[in-house]
């Protein structure tokens, strides 16, 4: 047992981190660290960059043009990226729909889709969530129904993260009624394009469009882009969940914010206040706790030897913890959270304030994060699956 | 980075975790607690499995291991409950006799790793509240006559003890590290008296009333708090694995009743309010261990990240430990509360860990007073 990392891990890290410093531009940074709305092209450009590098599939193997990185590399460029204030790189293409593409998708699809999402070119987005299906997904009712080479799809997606930006969407469609739900639903990569398809912001409480409905309305989609066996597409999204792994705890993420927590608390008078400053103190202890039990995941990946059934746990924790530094910089600006003033927030700069202290989005923020502890299977489904495998 | 353990330590693990089993059970331990609250057999039985020299080095006969194997032997003592003064002995004064001058501190090494002394530590006062620092008991002398008078309360298993090492204050004001230094005391000498008590976990503890009591040096004022620190923050390591052992077998012990226990006609396991119950429990469970593994991974450390580290052990250990033990005990309902049945002896067991060596608000100071501007396992 060993808490640091080796010489050869060090080594990379040190890479990553040189690397990361001469290719992440201010521009974004400065609005990563602040909260600042980061748009299209901001989140573009650096995907671009890393793909240029061959990064963007920074958890891809060799043999589609990852990298090939083991569990530890693969958490210190994450670690490296986040803490330098990297954005989170949109996962809906190469964290999520490749791995599926790669593990049951034709030669010819991965020819001619990870490309694509390898070099950041391509913008996808997820289709999962219905309006009658939010942590129940198997009960999806959007239908693709097969006519000669292509699927006809009609129905509704919802909750679609940055869709007003989508150049190809993901979708799980029912293609059959039979059965138990989960057996009748199909894996369907969709052209955004394709005529039928209306894409609607939802406003979220903060004023912020962040999430769509997606509306197909007899939308063609050729049957060369199905993945895998028709009413097999349950078993690919649950694939695709397994390959979530430790990422989505987003500890080095918390890291980070948990410095900004400081920061604002000091500009603001309230880091020497012992009440404020021993909640800080309670959320720093949350986080190494959290970052001890992914680095426990992380080692146990790399030796094979024990195994460890916690990814429920990674993100019951990891959303609280988003939750509560979030909350905890909002309390720390006090009043001064309380005004909304969206030309601040957008502009990333407002008069008055402290050195140190952006405070304009900090309450909008912390709205956002209500998101978390609901997404991606909500707390309480996920509790549902730890108590399965405690309790069998 | 790695967080597998190492064959010879699973091994150790095995040896600990059979005695427990086979020669430590339920019954057994109601006896020990009965009679005291220590057994100089089940001692003797600990001293035969060879582990009394865990950390004892070997040049004084011990083992020589590390704070890792320190853990797998806590954890497996833990999970019995066993009531014996096991951290006290073989790792927090052996810290502190490894820290003091060698004509002290190594035939009381030798002695400890043959299993025929108990030596414990003796710092608690009624105003110290967990302030190591906070020492009222006055030492005055030189060389190797000198005179402790004062009270120490909460020593473990102090009925027992062959020797205590004291903290007394040499100069300075109440509160004052640079003016402590650390003593070994003798029992049975005229000026000291020892006045045993049941423990609220069945163990044995005492108060150790010394008045110009004969003493000799251990560690001169200088090197003594920092002597005295390391022994403390060996202690929070001890006390997080045996914890996490306590805690483990605690929710086994719940689970097995939620699977069996039937109200309304099926198994309370069925009821999704205690299926999240559980499911909180195994992540303050999971928590737990992962803050256990990283307070023994941090002993060796410099004293200052070191005591940032394991007082964040201890807070997120503190919270564990009250989460688990009342929710496990509220998931049995009325069994629960029982002296009859074992896990109302967890949980009291798990309230006293959380007084031992600074309790949650206590840490939550430190943890509070010592933060910098980065944070995390490597910070």
């Amino acid at each position: 047992m060993d808490l640091a990392f080796t010489p050869d891990e060090l080594a990379f890290r040190e890479q990553i981190r040189a690397w990361v410093r001469d290719n992440l531009p201010k521009e974004i940074s400065d609005k990563v660290r602040n909260s600042i709305h980061l748009t299209r092209d901001d989140q573009q450009r650096w995907a671009k960059i890393l793909g240029k590098q061959g990064w963007l599939g920074w958890a891809w193997p060799k043999e589609f043009g990852g990298p090939g990185w083991n569990a530890i590399q693969k958490h210190l460029f994450e670690e490296e990226t986040a803490l330098a204030g990297a954005p989170r790189v949109i996962p809906f293409g190469p964290v999520m729909v490749a791995p599926v593409i790669m593990a049951f998708g034709t030669p010819e699809q991965q020819k001619r889709f990870l490309p694509g999402i390898a070099s950041g070119e391509v913008w996808w987005s997820q289709g999962y969530s219905e309006p009658g299906s939010g942590s129940d997904l198997a009960s999806l009712k959007t239908k693709a129904e097969r006519r000669g080479d292509k699927y006809i799809v009609n129905g509704q997606k919802t909750w679609t993260t940055l869709g007003q930006y989508g150049d190809w969407i993901f979708c799980l469609v029912r293609t059959s009624s039979e059965g138990k739900p989960q057996t009748g639903i199909s894996f369907l990569l969709i052209d955004m394009k394709s005529p039928g398809i209306t894409v609607r912001p939802i406003i979220t409480m903060e004023g912020a469009h962040e999430v769509n409905e997606v509306w197909f309305d007899n939308v063609e989609v050729p049957a060369d882009q199905l993945i895998g066996e028709e009413n097999k597409g349950w078993t690919y999204a649950k694939h695709l969940l397994a390959h979530e792994r430790t990422n989505i705890a987003d500890v080095n993420r918390a890291k980070r914010e948990l410095e900004r927590v400081k920061r604002i608390a000091q500009a603001e008078g309230v880091y020497d206040d012992g009440r404020f400053r021993d909640q800080i103190a309670l959320l720093e202890v949350d986080v190494v706790a959290l970052e001890m039990m992914v680095l426990r995941v992380l080692s146990a990946e790399k030796s094979g030897k024990q195994s460890l059934d916690v990814a429920g746990l990674l993100k019951i924790r990891g959303s609280e913890i988003q939750q509560r530094y979030s909350e905890l910089m909002m309390l720390a600006a006090g009043p001064a959270a309380v005004p909304l003033d969206r030309e601040a927030i957008e502009a990333g700069w407002q008069p008055d304030q402290p050195a140190g202290a952006f405070v304009a989005p900090l309450a909008s923020t912390y709205f956002n994060m209500r998101k978390t502890t609901i997404y991606g299977g909500s707390n309480e489904v996920q509790r549902n699956i730890v108590a399965q495998t405690v309790l069998g | 980075m790695d967080f597998d353990f190492s064959d010879d330590q699973e091994m150790l693990r095995d040896t600990v975790r059979r005695w427990v089993e086979r020669g430590y059970d339920f019954e057994r331990r109601r006896a020990v607690v009965k009679g005291g609250g220590f057994s100089r057999e089940a001692w003797q039985e600990i001293a035969d499995l060879g582990i009394c020299g865990l950390q004892v080095p070997e040049a004084q006969g011990g083992l020589g291991l590390g704070p890792v194997d320190a853990m797998v032997v806590l954890e497996e003592l833990g999970r019995g409950l066993v009531l014996e003064p096991y951290a006290a002995v073989a790792l927090v004064a052996t810290s502190l006799l490894k820290s003091g001058h060698a004509a002290a501190g190594e035939p009381r090494l030798q002695h400890i790793a043959e299993g025929k002394e108990i030596v414990v530590l003796a710092h608690e006062e009624r105003q110290s509240r967990y302030r190591l620092a906070h020492v009222e008991t006055t030492a005055h002398g030189s060389g190797h006559a000198w005179r402790l008078s004062g009270r120490k309360i909460a020593v473990p298993a102090g009925g027992a003890a062959n020797a205590f090492i004291v903290s007394a204050r040499v100069g300075g004001a109440v509160d004052d590290a640079a003016g402590i230094g650390l003593f070994l005391v003798s029992p049975g000498q005229p000026g000291v008296e020892v006045r045993s008590y049941p423990t609220q976990d069945g163990a044995s503890g005492a108060d150790l009333v010394m008045k110009e009591a004969g003493a000799i040096e251990l560690v001169a004022p200088g090197g003594a708090f920092a002597a005295l620190e390391l022994a403390a923050d060996t202690g929070i390591a001890a006390l997080c694995a045996e914890a996490v052992g306590a805690m483990d077998k605690l929710v086994t012990i719940t689970v097995e009743y939620m699977n069996t226990r039937k109200q309304f006609g099926v198994a309370i396991a069925s009821f999704q309010a205690l299926r999240h119950r559980i499911a909180d429990v195994k992540m303050q469970l999971e928590l737990a261990r992962s803050m256990s593994y990283y307070a023994t991974l941090k002993l060796g450390e410099e004293p200052a990240p070191r005591r940032r580290a394991l007082a964040q052990a201890k807070v997120q250990l503190g919270n564990s430990m009250r989460f688990v033990g009342q929710q496990c005990i509220q998931l049995h309902g009325g069994i629960g509360v029982t002296d009859e049945y074992a896990a109302s002896h967890y949980f009291k067991r798990l309230t006293v860990i959380e007084m031992t060596f600074g309790d949650t608000l206590f840490q939550i100071g430190e943890v509070s007073r010592r933060m910098q501007t980065t944070a995390g396992v490597f910070a």
